[in-house]
């Protein structure tokens, strides 16, 4: 117990006297934060757009209004041909046009198809997306909208006629903000980098310093230095979770629904996966470099990418759908977000909690005999 | 004699220890047998396999084959039932740079289970002993080379062991810091710890009670100091002259010369011993003035640890007169 509070200590000292990697842990935390909820905002309102009408009736005029009034777009110019399009896009003034063909208001009126065509800016992945989204469910309501109309207008009464109409509506996020989304995830990211990073480096650190071969010459346990050497990590990434769930609440007014004993627990189980894979990578990396890099190839990208932090794991190729079972960062994001923005308890994440108290057991036992092995 | 149990009245008894890297074998074969109390000495050149030798007596390196037993316990099976009776200093420095001198030496004394109540006063007797009592507060980094070997060796000697391993201890050292670190060992030597300890230098080895010359991963020679020096097969003559670099080939043509050394401005001559050259000084000084070079003076001297060295092991010897070469070029140079 002596010996793990000495090592502890002293790791403690380390962090105090590294002004770089204070800021590092401190300041990385705040920083991505920030940058994550305000500037990578997903949330798409006042699309520039620009428009074409070569149709110049009432019909043509009334659908583009409604585009205008649906907050979603924001027309900026009116284009007289097709010649404007690509200036449009390449200045990046607009990323829709809309251009409605010659005939859409003698074929509605004809009671024939209408159609409405949509270019957008394919290199903003996102905004385009969306944009197609909503264009075409605006499209909808109008033509749902038009057939109404013809309909009464030969006699009918609609009061009878049975609608399909659908109304979306989204839960637990139903403004948008990216930072509800992003803060829960937010947390796994940062804990998996700063944790993951500290402890393959410490470790690496002190054989390059040679001193781990005076640790190795003192009669010290395998499982006390391990410990020694977590504890202060487990203790600091359990602080930035606490730092970056208060700012999310309190500056980004973003929900807390769940259960803060879960979201404790599932913490300790995640820290310490992401320790063990520190140590993982410690026991194997032959220099400082190489540990960075490999933190960064089995830690960070993975779960930054297959995570589903930025992109939805169910949009995957199959292939790295499967791969992301394999990283716990996964796991750790369904219940972040859970218990944040859905107050969902241990009844439907137990399967989550399941699998990270696995991969803690496993990489945990397979850095303490990796570690055993390189004495 | 290898297959006897261990005694525990050794302080070392390494048993055919093998260490190979992949395709090199640092250690080979090495059976060695230190008494307690000694301060024994290790001299080789570099590559010889001194360091991986004291690493895998001090439990670091796990021996490819062969075992040894410290106080007779041994490094495979019982390394702790060794550690707590061995320190252990490496070449490189070894501490903490961020710690001050005061927090590596509770750091190594927790670590190492020094009782609570034995710490405050170990640490201020280690740091007087070793002169750091003022620099107690500032950070190892910050100290000078000798200044941290002395660290280094107060944080090895704060649990009290009763063998030391040192692996060239004073490398990089300033000779005043290299003779106070010798009276830090003497001491230990009274108190009847055991010392074993790696050394490039020559005068460091003749302080000590034994030495044992390894080169090429082998201990091929032990014995004490004046023993080993009593084996130089012959006498040294020592030879001054203004340009000896050029008489440099004709010396070591002479037939009754072993070998050759360059000792500052002077030449050290390996003789074959008087009853076989009578008269070899006044030999030397005629085939030189011969040669028409001018003799300043030609005397005999005490034959020394570097002269055993070089003619008792041939490659080692290779070694260290390329070294010399070396140096001399560089003096020539910056001439």
């Amino acid at each position: 117990m002596r010996r793990i509070w000495a090592i502890a200590r002293k790791e403690f000292i380390h962090v105090i006297r590294d002004p770089r990697l204070l800021m590092v842990i401190m300041a990385m935390p705040l920083l991505q934060l920030f940058l994550y909820s305000y500037a990578l905002s997903f949330d798409v309102k006042n699309l520039p757009t620009a428009t074409v009408d070569f149709d110049h009736t009432t019909q043509s005029r009334q659908y583009l209004d409604a585009l205008q009034q649906s907050n979603y777009f924001q027309i900026n110019q009116t284009l007289t041909s097709y010649a404007g399009v690509d200036k449009a896009f390449e200045s990046n003034t607009d990323k829709v046009v809309v251009v409605v063909g010659a005939g859409f208001g003698s074929n509605l009126a004809a009671g024939r198809a209408a159609n409405v065509q949509i270019l957008v800016d394919g290199s903003d992945a996102n905004s385009a997306q969306l944009a197609r989204g909503y264009t075409a469910a605006l499209s909808r309501v109008y033509g749902s909208k038009v057939i109404v109309n013809q309909v009464e207008a030969k006699g009918f009464s609609t009061s009878s006629v049975p609608q399909l109409s659908s109304n979306t509506r989204v839960w637990y996020n139903p403004e948008g903000k990216s930072a509800a989304y992003y803060v829960p995830g937010l947390i796994v990211i940062l804990v998996t980098t700063v944790l993951v990073l500290q402890t393959a480096n410490t470790l690496v650190k002190e054989r390059e310093n040679g001193t781990y071969e005076q640790l190795i010459v003192s009669p010290i346990k395998n499982i006390e230095l391990m410990i020694g050497k977590i504890a202060p990590w487990a203790l600091i990434g359990a602080l930035q979770i606490m730092l970056i769930s208060l700012i999310g609440i309190f500056v980004f007014q973003i929900p807390f629904r769940g259960s803060v004993l879960l979201l404790v627990l599932s913490s300790l189980l995640y820290v310490s996966c992401a320790l063990g894979m520190g140590l993982i990578i410690s026991a194997r990396a032959a220099s400082v470099d190489s540990a960075n890099q490999l933190a960064a190839l089995v830690a960070f990208l993975p779960t930054l990418m297959l995570s589903g932090f930025i992109f939805p794991i169910s949009s995957m190729p199959w292939a790295l759908q499967a791969i992301s079972y394999c990283f716990p960062g996964r796991y750790f994001m369904v219940i972040t977000r859970t218990i944040f923005l859905k107050g969902g308890g241990l009844e439907v994440l137990w399967p989550q909690m399941m699998a990270l108290a696995i991969f803690a057991v496993v990489i945990i036992s397979l850095a303490s005999v990796m570690y055993r092995e390189r004495v | 004699m290898t297959d006897l149990a261990p005694n525990s009245e050794l302080a070392i008894d390494a048993r055919g220890l093998v260490k190979e890297f992949r395709s090199v074998t640092a250690v080979n074969d090495v059976s060695l047998q230190v008494a307690k109390g000694e301060v024994f000495g290790l001299v080789g050149p570099d590559g010889a396999g001194k360091s991986t030798l004291i690493r895998m007596l001090a439990t670091t390196l796990i021996p490819t084959s062969g075992d040894a037993y410290i106080f007779g316990k041994s490094v495979l099976s019982q390394p702790h039932d060794v550690k707590p009776r061995i320190g252990y200093m490496s070449q490189a420095f070894s501490l903490y740079g961020d710690l001050t001198v005061a927090e590596n030496l509770r750091f190594f004394a927790e670590i190492r289970g020094v009782p609570r109540r034995d710490l405050a006063a170990r640490s201020a007797r280690l740091l007087e002993f070793s002169g750091l009592t003022e620099f107690s507060k500032r950070q190892a980094q910050f100290l000078s080379g000798g200044m941290k070997q002395k660290l280094a060796l107060a944080a090895t000697l704060i649990s009290e062991p009763d063998l030391l391993f040192l692996d060239e201890p004073t490398t990089g050292v300033d000779p005043v810091s290299r003779r106070e670190f010798w009276r830090i060992i003497s001491d230990l030597h009274r108190q009847g710890i055991t010392v074993f300890v790696a050394t490039p230098y020559m005068d460091e080895a003749d302080r000590c009670n034994e030495i044992a010359f390894m080169t090429q991963g082998d201990i091929i020679l032990r014995d004490t100091p004046a023993g080993m020096k009593r084996r130089v097969p012959g006498r040294i003559l020592e030879v001054s002259l203004p340009n000896y670099r050029e008489a440099m080939p004709l010396v070591r043509s002479l037939p009754y010369v072993k070998s050759l050394e360059v000792s500052g401005e002077m030449l050290r001559v390996l003789i074959a011993r008087e009853e076989e050259v009578p008269d070899a000084e006044g030999q030397l000084t005629a085939a030189l003035s011969a040669a028409g070079f001018k003799v300043e003076h030609v005397r005999s001297a005490p034959t020394d640890l570097e002269m055993a060295f070089a003619t008792l092991i041939p490659s080692a010897g290779a070694a260290v007169a390329d070294a010399d070469a070396d140096a001399e070029e560089i003096l020539a140079v910056a001439e």
